[in-house]
Parts: C-alpha cells; sequence; structure tokens
C-alpha cells in the first residue's frame, strides 16, 4: 500500500507541476486559440534561469520570479512577432522556441546542469515544516492551486473578459475601441510565464537543468488542456482552470500506467500519439453529433 | 450527465487500475522481502531497476555489461535477483517518473545509464538512500554527482566512459605521419563534446596537430558543416558526440570523396566506415559498474567509493577503410584489432 501511495503521490508533484505549464496552454490555446510553440523553448527557459540562479545562490523563491520574468519576456517576442511583424502563429511561436534554444545554453553556459547541494524551494525555508514524505507534493499543490487562484481572478477582470472575448468574438473587441494585438500579446506573456515557472518548479523539483526537457512540453500541455477539457466537458460549474489541472495530473497518471505496466518504453510515443488521437476524434464526433 | 460520469468513471478507473498495478508489483516485491528475510543466505531475492536514459547502442552495451557483471559476482537474473528496466527514451520528465516507480517499488539498487539518468535517479533514492550506481557519464564532477578526489559523500557512485583522447591522437599521428589538421565535428548542445574538445586543445599541440572545430544545433546541420571542415582537414575524429555519431554516414561518404580519414570513438562506428579508434568497450565498462553494484549489495559503503574509470582501451582498425584510402597499416599497429565495414549484405546476413 506504501508503494502504491508513493507512486500516486509521485504521479501528483509531476501532474502539478506540469499542470502549471497546463494553465498557460489554457490560455493560448483554448482562450486565444492559438497554437503557440514557443511553449518549448519558454518551459526549459524558466528551468535554465532557475538553474543558474541557484548555483549562485539566488533565494529560490526570487529564482522563480526572475523565472517568471524571462518566459513574460519570451512570451512578449511571440507576440511582437507575430502581432506586429504579422508573421503567422505557428510561426512566430517556433522562432521564439528556436532561438530560445540557443538562449537557455548561454544562460547555463552548457547543456546539464545539476545542483545537488544547494537550497531549493522544496528543501529551505517553508518546505522544512511539512513532513519529508509529502513535501514535494503539498508545495507543488499549493503553488499549483495559488497560480490557479491567481488567473481566475485575472480572467474576472476587465483585462481578463477581452482576453477572453478575444478568441470568442473579435468584432466585440474592435467594437469596444480595444486594440485585439495587444489584448493577444498579453495572453501571450502570462502563458509563456506560466510555462516558464512550470519549468522552474520542475527543474527545482529535479535539482538539475537538461537542455532537452523543452522537448514535447507542448504535446503534454496541450494533451492536458484537451483531456481536461473532455473529463468536464458538460459540467460547465467547472472551470476550465481546473479541468487544466486536472487534465496535467491524468496525463501523468497515464504515462506513470504505462510504465508501471512495462509497457515497452520504446512503444509510449506511439500510444501517446494514439490516444491523443482516439481523445480528438471522440471529441469531434460529439460535436458533430449536437450540431446533427 | 449519463456521459460525464462515464468520463469520470473511466479516468477514476484508469487511476485505480494504475494503483491495482502497482500494488500488485508491490505485492511482489514485499512477497521477495519474505522470502529473503525467512531464508537467509543463499536464496535472498534482490531487486535492481536498471534507468537508461535514451535508446543508443553504446548505452544498450553498458546494460548488457552491467547485468553480466552482476551474474559474475553472484546476482544471477531469475535466480536470486529480479531485474526491472526502463528506457525513459531521453525525456527527463519520464525520467523522473520512473526513478519515482523505483523508489516507491523499494529495488535494492538503481543502475543508471547516462548522466540525466543518473541525476533523476540520485534525486528521487536520496532520501530513502537506495544506492544508486551509474554508469556512461563522462565528467561525474561536472554532472554534480562526485566531488574533486572522486567520492559523494552519498549514496551515488558509478564508472564514467571518458575516451582516451591522447592515445587516440598518438594513434592518428602513426596512421598518418604527414597530417597537419585534425577536424572535429561537435554538437554544441552536448557537454561531454566540449569539454572533451577542450582536453583535446592541450593534446594536440604535443605531436604536432592543430585543432579545427565546427559545432552543429542539429543533425540537420552536418551535411553543411562537413563540407566546410573537409575544406580545412587532413583527416577527421569523432568523439561520442550523439548528435553528430547519428549522421556519420554521410560524413564518411563524404569524406570518402576526399580521400579524407575519418577516426572513431568506438568500435560500432568502424562498422560504418571509419578507419580507426581507440575505443572503449562498453560492454567491459558496464561489467565493471556491475562488480561495483555487487559490492554495494554485498554491504560496501557506498558513500566511500569513489567513481571509477576503465584503464584498458583496445585498439581496433578498419582494413577496407584503409584500403580504400590507400594508407599502409603501420607495423605498431599490427597487434591491433580488425573489423571491416559493414556493407549492406553483411547487415541482411547478420539480420
Amino acid at each position: 500500500m506504501e508503494a502504491v501511495l508513493s507512486i500516486i503521490i509521485g504521479i501528483l508533484e509531476q501532474g502539478f507541476i506540469y499542470g502549471v505549464m497546463a494553465l498557460g496552454v489554457y490560455i493560448t490555446y483554448r482562450i486565444l486559440d492559438f497554437p503557440d510553440l514557443s511553449v518549448d523553448g519558454t518551459f526549459p527557459l524558466g528551468a535554465a534561469v532557475t538553474a543558474m540562479l541557484l548555483t549562485k545562490g539566488t533565494n529560490p523563491y526570487l529564482a522563480l520570479l526572475a523565472a517568471i520574468a524571462a518566459g513574460a519576456l519570451a512570451g512578449l517576442c511571440t507576440g511582437i512577432i507575430h502581432v506586429k511583424f504579422k508573421v503567422k502563429d505557428l510561426l512566430s511561436g517556433i522562432i521564439t522556441m528556436t532561438a530560445l534554444y540557443t538562449i537557455n545554453l548561454r544562460i547555463t553556459g552548457r547543456s546539464n546542469l545539476a545542483f545537488f547541494n544547494e537550497n531549493t524551494i522544496f528543501n529551505s525555508g517553508i518546505a522544512l515544516w511539512i513532513p519529508q514524505s509529502c513535501r514535494i507534493v503539498v508545495i507543488a499543490i499549493l503553488l499549483a492551486i495559488v497560480v490557479k487562484l491567481v488567473m481566475d481572478w485575472y480572467l474576472h477582470t476587465k483585462s481578463g473578459f477581452l482576453l477572453s472575448a478575444c478568441g470568442d468574438n473579435k468584432t466585440l473587441v474592435t467594437s469596444l475601441a480595444k486594440d485585439f494585438g495587444k489584448v493577444k500579446i498579453v495572453g501571450l506573456i502570462l502563458a509563456n510565464a506560466l510555462a516558464a515557472l512550470s519549468g522552474a518548479i520542475l527543474c527545482q523539483q529535479q535539482r538539475f537543468f537538461e537542455i532537452s526537457m523543452g522537448t514535447g512540453a507542448i504535446i503534454t500541455g496541450l494533451g492536458s488542456v484537451i483531456i481536461g477539457m473532455n473529463i468536464f466537458k458538460h459540467m460547465t460549474f467547472i472551470q476550465g482552470t481546473t479541468a487544466a489541472l486536472v487534465g496535467a495530473v491524468v496525463y501523468k497518471g497515464c504515462t506513470a500506467l504505462a510504465i508501471a505496466l512495462g509497457l515497452p518504453t520504446t512503444d509510449m510515443k506511439l500510444i501517446t500519439a494514439v490516444l491523443f488521437l482516439a481523445v480528438l476524434v471522440i471529441n469531434s464526433r460529439e460535436k458533430g453529433d449536437k450540431r446533427a | 450527465m449519463k456521459k460525464q460520469l462515464k468520463k469520470l468513471g473511466l479516468s477514476l478507473c484508469l487511476l485505480a487500475s494504475l494503483g491495482l498495478v502497482a500494488g500488485c508489483s508491490n505485492s511482489n516485491n514485499s512477497g521477495n522481502n519474505d522470502q529473503q528475510s525467512n531464508n537467509e543466505g543463499e536464496n535472498k531475492t534482490i531487486t535492481v531497476g536498471i534507468l537508461q536514459f535514451a535508446n543508443h547502442p553504446s548505452l544498450d552495451n553498458c546494460r548488457e555489461g552491467f547485468i553480466a557483471g552482476l551474474a559474475e559476482n553472484g546476482f544471477v537474473e531469475g535466480e536470486n535477483l529480479t531485474l526491472k528496466y526502463d528506457n525513459a527514451l531521453s525525456d527527463t520528465g519520464n525520467t523522473g517518473l520512473i526513478a519515482n516507480q523505483y523508489v516507491s517499488g523499494n529495488v535494492d539498487l538503481i543502475c543508471a545509464i547516462a548522466t540525466p539518468a543518473a541525476q533523476a535517479a540520485f534525486n528521487a533514492a536520496e532520501t530513502k538512500e537506495i544506492p544508486v550506481v551509474y554508469t556512461a557519464i563522462s565528467d561525474p564532477i561536472a554532472a554534480n554527482l562526485a566531488d574533486e578526489t572522486g567520492v559523494s559523500g552519498k549514496n551515488v557512485t558509478g564508472t564514467s566512459d571518458q575516451l582516451p583522447l591522447e592515445k587516440q591522437v598518438a594513434m592518428i599521428r602513426e596512421l598518418l605521419p604527414e597530417a597537419k589538421t585534425i577536424g572535429i565535428l561537435y554538437s554544441t548542445s552536448e557537454d561531454n563534446s566540449i569539454s572533451q574538445i577542450e582536453q583535446l586543445k592541450e593534446i594536440v599541440p604535443q605531436y604536432g596537430f592543430t585543432l579545427e572545430t565546427v559545432g552543429v544545433n542539429a543533425q540537420a546541420d552536418v551535411p553543411m558543416a562537413v563540407d566546410n571542415l573537409l575544406a580545412k582537414v587532413d583527416c577527421i575524429n569523432n568523439l561520442t558526440d550523439n548528435t553528430v555519431v547519428s549522421a556519420l554516414g554521410i560524413i564518411i561518404e563524404k569524406a570518402n570523396e576526399k580521400k579524407i580519414p575519418v577516426f572513431g570513438s568506438e568500435e560500432e562506428q568502424l562498422k560504418s566506415g571509419c578507419v580507426a579508434s581507440e575505443s572503449i568497450d562498453y560492454v567491459a565498462l558496464g561489467k565493471k559498474t556491475g562488480e561495483m553494484a555487487a559490492k554495494v549489495l554485498n554491504g560496501a559503503d557506498i558513500t566511500t567509493m569513489p567513481y571509477e574509470t576503465i584503464s584498458d582501451f583496445e585498439e581496433v582498425i578498419n582494413e577496407t577503410a584503409l584500403d580504400l584510402l590507400g594508407i599502409t597499416k603501420p607495423e605498431s599497429m599490427t597487434s591491433a584489432r580488425v573489423v571491416n565495414t559493414e556493407t549492406k549484405e553483411d547487415k541482411e546476413a547478420a539480420e
């Protein structure tokens, strides 16, 4: 029983850490309808900034803030490339992601940076008040919930309403005499700040940075949002942010399940792709039914 | 409403079955543990988890060697040893999940193959003090897994696959007495390559060479980079760079057109057409790792065990490539083991 519990704790840890990124992807994919690939670069960017600062002995919470700032800046870049230079959404994300690969390497100076002897949010400060066995999971959940609540609050401010309107009804935004482009940029800044924060938290949890850690981040993010949306599709009282977080936990749970079942890991990418397609197909079929 | 309940039910089932599966494997483990306490001595069953970071022939060889090394030292799979094996497919998220499952399952030891695997395993296992024995890490000190003396002071040690760079350069001098410049292709994201180049910069002047390096960011950059490099050098030397090695075919093809020899860093590369190599035997490295793991399992204190390297390297030479390039084998290399370029027919026959 103890082993099962600790595996579930492991899933919750990863689920809520990646969930923060899923919240960001929720903004771009779901609210803005913008396929933002920069996440593959901003996720490791957050990790790179954190790793670099922690090896210099910076306070781990300050390192998280720095990661958020770096992610926001990267999101701003994607936004400017897309809105001001009129580059297609997919491409502007790819441009930022590509550039960030080099920037991430420059920040850490190397492709792998470990810091097993430094203070992190999981082994210093308030973490010490929590029993060791559930330290990581408690902090990860707390952080994710704080981020979720802040986001819920924001989405109910004027600026937040505009953001939601952006994806649903562009003409409304324009008729309110608001700059549609600016709202989009705000959304991208938020989304990438969250992706970087998520990368930073993961980096502090695993205590090393690895240049490849962003590869496929967007898939995890999209997968989480879509799974979450599907689970709660008919429960309108469940907020989208909650759905994204739960989606991330379920996504990681499925991965852990595949590993625990002893499925050959070589097949895992294919299994993920097939599952993903199945969810999407079922989803679009149901939509079709409604229309008919 | 029904549908949503179904969905919820489905996801709950998923999670529950996950729990069940984990529970089963757990009960197996505890069964083993019971057995362990009942039949003290010869029938002890030990569980070892092998966490491999990526698919790579050298890493596979390490794993094979590790299992053989354990067997040679009395831990035989199926008899007194249960092995778990997982490959993280270069995904650090998976690496963490797998490491966590090993720790949750209370394995007796984790064998971690390649740097991120070792870091993730150590991160997960530190508080429970489950020993982690790693292999195929070029620089354990840079990976933060050992201090300057080679000891970690914690529950982690292993073997390093440092290349015999000096021997390699000496061998190139033997084969190409007239050559002046050695060219190196490396990928900018691989730490191992960068640190190997730093070491080479110190070594090559002693043998009268200069070094010319070209960095690539992705495998797709390799063809252009090779063209660039071939214009400036007398030979090319490969490192253990994964990106470059995976594009070896195109490098050798282009180099052969210009009759410029390419040296390898391991035997597998010679089979693709490299001329010669002072190579690491990754199976032997894995065996040494298995030996260390056996010591730990028999009660040795892992915190004081320094990481180890293997000192016996093997000179391997490819006669097909020598003939093709018109290089005569120097007498000093008559003892080198001979391999030949594998042609398509060879490969098909092997399959």
